[in-house]
């Protein structure tokens, strides 16, 4: 058993790289900002500035990319007389990549909120404030080096959703606030939990070293494999909570529809990508030679698609529908955590973009056209077409792509998960992930249909849904998502290369 | 012209319908039918161009690097065939819709846009690419169901679309499948074909799922049940039908790709296959006897067609095969031009039945062009449908003679369903108190009778289109070695 290093003292150059620790800090200066600021100045005026903030942030991001900036290192001697470098915090290029698409759902939430915060009765400074120290925690997450750093991060998003969700003064709201406080609480104890015995198993926090000693045989004493699966175990649970696998979904299709939507957009885009870039992190880095979480992640995957997809049928409300589509969307991405490293982390990574896009822009049309924030009824869909022209063809065209249809991107993303599994020897749950898309389709085509009938009835939508910012949010989803679907490259370009997917554990 | 620009010429001639969809929803109302109508015209002409040229060749560029996605596109031999064929009958459905629809302008960009896609598909020579048109084509059709459909439209589009995307996405599957275990490099024809997969369960199965899609776009029984609600619930004028039957290119992706890339597989199935598709042939010629709207009639009738295509293409024989593309592609002009007289009969006596009567009384070459375009349907000599018909047979009879005989049986029953309908709507007395029924207008003497006089020119003088296909045939006929 290796001594536990946990408590030595950082030593490397690069201690406090201001660097790769900016993106974060960037947005934490929004948060801050907001935090205070909001004393004396509009929210509007916050949202703006805050929008000022992610995109120094991202840009930030593009210029670290290939650099390969480290904070916070440590250096540590093998066994083999040679030493590693390990870091708390890395900002290798999948941290950025995933980073960018934290990022790019984080604007299309502000800029929805802009047009709806004050109608769904969440307009104050605290909403902003929330909403930046969530994007925090998520980028930490993407950006973590060990599980310590991920903790921090997955604690600080938790946190702020909860507060997110209960915001809304309403009874519904606060229900969901609860629900998801309490089911969020049980997957961070069970994730602790787990955490504390990979740290038994492997006498490490760090991914690099915890990797390392997983593949070593004389790393790892043959005892603590019993400890390792467990804690692996334990750990996938605790994720499983967060982004809602099956069968520890139950709190998401409340919490989406009982959130207001701006919200529920933000949960369920922003919130789910940093907690799969933390697990991509996990499970495709640190834990990646572990035995067992993969086969039980196999079951999880297939159960939430045969019950995302089934449920979803079943949904009269859209804003429910769009909840449960998530979950069966989990699935998909859960798909790809299943692949090899280089194949899964690219695919994952495309998918989660292609996935923000058109999620956050289906929810942002939602936020936009619902009278009251209990979302609307896909019967009210009904000859939208010939009320609201461009934003039935903007949502039709997300639902398409959520459906999987080419040449939107969603397509694309499908395809790179079922490849991703298939290659990697799960043939039969492409053949499941192949059927159950069926069930996803007419859920989609339903709703997507049914704007395109002519109606004669009075409109159910609210009148003055169409405003500057929402629609620009739908903008950036339909554009994304069409350009990606005809040019994959333009992303996948940065994705494609099986080497930067070496670096997920950080050596 | 250079080889090189030839090449590009079937990227022209898919993405052109597209533009044009796009540019009507910028055209001033009152020039949209002259803008759909040109993009048309000159889709047809660069068709010409590449029939003239031989051939386009391939052109492949890569699109996905990453994953071995190529863009690669060739229009020649049956692909050209049945480009053309597409794209002639979109110019058909846009002249009616002009006329027929008030303020057409949607159901103009959908049929163009639909065009693109039909047109991919014949051109496509990389799996991906033939799965994204596959699946393009259907986005316009669901939505021609969806704006102009009949009351109990939502039910026949769900049906639709979950038998259609069931079909697909198994093989999507497949197609990973495919590159996977065959080790090729990239997605394109080319070189899948120097990877097969080898044979054994592992080809077979990627098979089923390669045809599970097929079959569903065929169709071939017991994938066929969306068919004639698809037909039924679509509007009157026969336009989505139209663009509808060309939707049939099952036959087309199991000839191309379905025979080269599991050689051994298709040869296994070979009679499990022909024998669901001799018993589609029957079983859809004897359900349409019984019908009695016109439109589930012509569906049926199109199943029962697409049984026979099935028959030839399975049974992997050289003239069967050639019959069968034969078909194929000459089906869609008497089949949609059938679809949109029946359009108009609806406009005149505002129904669909098929036991009106009398019709012919008053328009007498509306009956007329039908009891014509109804004979080539049913494949009597000197028209287009009995070349194909005849040589499937021939073919299928040098492989199992009873299939080819039960086949054979479907066209003395097509005969009974195709003319005891026109009895009924165009000869017997006319109902007391029926409205008067307007003789053919304007165009609507073009929309019938240039598909009528294209199936007669080349069921007269077929040498052109057989000596286009004939080559085309033989090389993926060779892909199965000696047989």
């Amino acid at each position: 058993m290796p001594t536990p290093e946990m408590l030595s003292v950082p030593t490397g150059t690069n201690l406090y790289s201001f660097g790769a620790l900016f993106p974060i800090l960037a947005v934490l200066l929004g948060a801050l900002s907001s935090t205070l600021l909001g004393f004396w100045v509009s929210r509007r005026t916050l949202t703006y500035m805050n929008l000022g903030w992610l995109v120094i942030s991202a840009a930030w991001m593009m210029g670290l990319w290939n650099q390969g900036r480290q904070a916070f290192t440590h250096t540590i001697r093998l066994p083999d007389g040679q030493s590693l470098i390990t870091a708390s915090l890395q900002a290798d290029n999948p941290a950025l990549l995933l980073g960018l698409v934290i990022i790019v759902g984080s604007v299309m939430t502000l800029l929805v909120s802009l047009d709806t915060a004050w109608r769904a009765r969440i307009s104050f400074p605290e909403f902003d404030a929330m909403l930046m120290y969530a994007i925090t925690g998520g980028l930490l997450m993407a950006f973590s080096g060990d599980l310590i750093v991920m903790l921090i991060g997955l604690e600080i998003m938790s946190l702020s959703g909860y507060v997110l969700a209960t915001l809304q003064d309403s009874r519904r709201a606060e229900e969901a606030g609860l629900k998801y406080f309490l089911l969020g609480a049980v997957g961070s104890a069970i994730l602790i939990y787990g955490i504390a015995f990979v740290y038994g198993a492997t006498g490490s926090l760090n991914y690099a070293e915890i990797s390392l000693r997983v593949a070593s045989v004389d790393g790892l004493q043959p005892q603590n494999v019993g400890i390792l699966v467990g804690g692996a175990l334990l750990v996938l649970a605790g994720f499983a909570f967060k982004i809602a696998l099956v069968p520890f979904h139950q709190w998401t299709p409340d919490v989406y529809s009982g959130a207001p939507t701006s919200v529920s957009l933000f949960l369920s885009t922003v919130v789910k990508v940093a907690v799969f870039a933390g697990m991509l992190r996990v499970f495709s880095g640190a834990l990646a030679d572990a035995p067992g979480w993969a086969s039980t992640l196999q079951i999880l995957t297939a159960a939430t698609l045969i019950i995302g997809n089934t449920a979803a049928l079943l949904q009269a409300n859209f804003k429910r529908m769009l909840a449960y589509s998530a979950v069966a969307h989990t699935g998909f991405l859960a798909m790809a955590l299943l692949g090899t490293p280089a194949t899964g982390g690219a695919a994952l990574t495309y998918y989660l973009l292609v996935y923000t896009l058109m999620t956050a822009a289906a929810l942002a049309i939602v936020a936009a056209l619902q009278r009251t924030e209990a979302g609307m009824e896909v019967s009210d869909l009904r000859g939208l077409y010939y009320r609201h022209p461009g934003y039935a063809v903007a949502l039709a065209i997300c639902l398409a792509s959520l459906a999987g249809l080419p040449p939107f991107a969603g397509f694309f993303g499908k395809y790179l998960a079922f490849q991703a599994a298939f290659q990697n020897g799960y043939v039969w749950l492409s053949v499941l992930a192949a059927v159950t898309s069926v069930a996803a389709l007419i859920y989609y085509l339903r709703p997507g249909m049914l704007m395109f009938m002519p109606d004669r009835t009075p409109a159910r939508e609210y009148a003055n849904g169409q405003r500057p910012p929402t629609t620009l949010a739908v903008g950036l989803g339909v554009a994304g998502v069409t350009l990606l679907g005809i040019l994959p490259n333009l992303w996948y370009g940065w994705l494609g290369n099986p080497a930067i997917w070496q670096l997920l554990a950080g050596r | 012209m250079t080889r090189e620009f030839i090449s590009l010429l079937p990227t022209f001639m898919i993405f052109l319908p597209m533009l044009g969809s796009l540019l009507l929803l910028v055209t001033p109302k009152r020039w949209r039918d002259e803008v759909a109508g040109f993009l048309a015209v000159l889709t047809l002409g660069i068709g010409f161009m590449i029939w003239r040229a031989g051939g386009s060749g391939l052109l492949s560029v890569n699109w996905v690097p990453a994953l071995g996605i190529t863009y690669s596109t060739e229009l020649s031999g049956v692909s050209l065939a049945l480009a053309m064929v597409t794209a002639f009958m979109s110019f058909i459905a846009v002249l009616y819709a002009a006329r027929r629809i008030p303020n057409p302008g949607t159901m103009l960009a959908l049929i163009l846009a639909m065009e693109t896609g039909l047109l991919g598909i014949f051109a496509a020579r990389d799996l991906v690419l033939f799965y994204v048109f596959f699946e393009d084509a259907l986005l316009p059709s669901l939505l021609m169901l969806a704006i102009y459909g009949k009351a109990g439209r939502m039910q026949a589009l769900v049906k639709f679309a979950a038998y259609t995307l069931f079909g697909s996405l198994l093989m999507l599957v497949s197609i990973i499948g495919i590159k996977y275990l065959g080790g090729s490099p990239t997605f394109a024809l080319a070189d899948l074909r120097a990877n097969v997969v080898p044979a054994g369960p592992t080809q077979t199965w990627l098979y089923v799922a390669f045809l599970a899609a097929m079959a569903v776009k065929l169709p071939l029984w017991p994938l066929h049940a969306w068919l004639p609600d698809f037909h039924e619930q679509n509007h009157d004028s026969g336009i989505p039908d139209v663009m509808g039957t060309l939707y049939k290119v099952g036959g087309y992706g199991i000839f191309i790709f379905g025979i080269t890339l599991f050689p051994d597989a298709s040869l296994e199935l070979r009679p499990v296959l022909m024998g669901l598709a001799a018993f589609t042939a029957l079983y859809a010629a004897w359900i349409a006897f019984h019908q009695t709207d016109w439109k589930r009639l012509l569906a049926y009738a199109g199943l029962s067609h697409m049984g026979f295509v099935a028959l030839g293409v399975f049974s992997l024989n050289e003239t069967a095969v050639i019959g069968a593309m034969y078909l194929l592609a000459f089906q869609n002009l008497y089949t949609g031009a059938l679809f949109l007289a029946v359009g108009m009969l609806q406009e005149r006596i505002g129904s669909v039945h098929t036991r009106v009567g009398g019709a012919m009384t008053q328009a007498g070459a509306l009956g007329g062009l039908t009891l014509a375009l109804w004979l080539a349907s049913i494949a009597v000599p000197g028209m287009a449908g009995f070349i194909g018909e005849f040589s499937i047979l021939l073919g299928a009879y040098q492989v199992f003679p009873w299939l080819a005989f039960i086949a054979g049986l479907t066209t003395i029953a097509a005969a009974a369903y195709a003319l005891t309908a026109f009895q009924h709507s165009f000869w017997q007395a006319r109902p007391p108190g029926g409205v008067v029924v307007r003789d053919l207008v304007h165009t609507e003497w073009l929309i019938l009778g240039l598909p009528l006089a294209v199936a007669i020119l080349f069921g007269v003088y077929s040498a052109p289109a057989l000596n286009l296909m004939q080559p085309a045939v033989k090389a993926v006929l060779a892909a199965l070695g000696s047989n």
